[in-house]
């Protein structure tokens, strides 16, 4: 049975105003309390009769913007070899960094440094990502490495990019975010092992341990 | 819409009101980044997409 027009409208609006609250919680964790996309708009858009005198934060002690930004909906193609996921997870860090737009499965590799630490018989040569670390370091982009728990890997992608890889997966992807609670990953060969572009906590366990090298904010 | 529709609109609705009211639970205990239950945390559960594009200026916050 079809709800009334009434009910209808009144869930359209309440969908309006979580929305806007959204995005006012967001203003405020980016410092932006008064004046256009404000703390304040919101407020007033989600109730025009409020009356207020906003009293900001004090941001007096200044601190460098040290926030890394990466593009977490860039596409990442299919591989085109089966021994070169690494790379293809790297040039899709290095691109939506914004570090090298222009990055690649081959330019990858070549960086990565062929035979020598990635080839067509073993992949990568070292789960450690020392190959990798260093092509990131080109770019001077800063990273850490170590093998991670699901929760831990899961805090990682919310703040901030990198690859990892499962010992048991054999397989390299990068980093795009948190997908609820699971790891929302750029995966050059979706469907492996069943895995598309979503890490389970229960996909983790079973295709890890997990190595990931990620890039320090 | 019929009270199938209605009622999954509803579930979504309260569950990111639980989420808004974690996310401002949070700012009140000064938790504004990092893992969960952190104000950013929380923003990225109710919309995903601002994964990436958000810049943290957290307030300073005073000791003790």
């Amino acid at each position: 049975m079809a709800v009334s027009q009434a009910v209808a409208d009144q869930i359209t609006q309440l969908q309006a105003q979580q929305a806007a609250i959204t995005n006012a919680l967001s203003a405020m964790l980016q410092g932006t309390w008064t004046g256009a996309g404000s703390v304040e708009a919101y407020l007033l858009a989600l109730n025009p009769t409020l009356h207020f005198t906003p009293k900001p934060p004090d941001y007096s002690v200044s601190r460098p913007d040290q926030k890394l930004k990466w593009d977490p909906d860039l596409p990442q193609p299919h591989q085109k070899g089966s021994w070169t996921c690494s790379a293809c997870a790297l040039a899709w860090v290095l691109r939506a960094t914004g570090a090298d737009p222009n990055a690649t499965e081959d330019s990858e590799i070549a960086e990565i440094g062929e035979p020598d630490n990635i080839n067509a018989t073993y992949g990568l040569m070292s789960s450690a990502g020392g190959a990798l670390r260093a092509v990131y370091s080109k770019y001077g982009l800063s990273t850490s490495q170590g093998w991670l728990t699901f929760d831990e890997a899961w805090t990682l992608a919310g703040r901030t990019t990198g690859q990892m890889s499962g010992r048991t997966w054999y397989h390299w992807v990068a980093l795009r975010g948190q997908d609820g609670p699971n790891i929302w990953i750029a995966n050059s060969a979706k469907g492996y092992e069943g895995i598309s572009e979503s890490l389970s906590r229960a996909d983790f366990n079973r295709l890890g341990p997990f190595s990931v090298v990620w890039l320090e904010s | 819409m019929d009270d199938d529709q209605a009622m999954a609109l509803l579930t979504t609705l309260q569950r990111q009101q639980a989420l808004q009211t974690q996310a401002i639970a949070a700012a009140l205990e000064g938790r504004w980044t990092g893992a969960p239950p952190s104000v950013e945390a929380f923003l990225y559960a109710l919309n995903p997409t601002l994964q990436g594009k958000i810049t943290p200026n957290p307030p300073v916050l005073s000791g003790g």
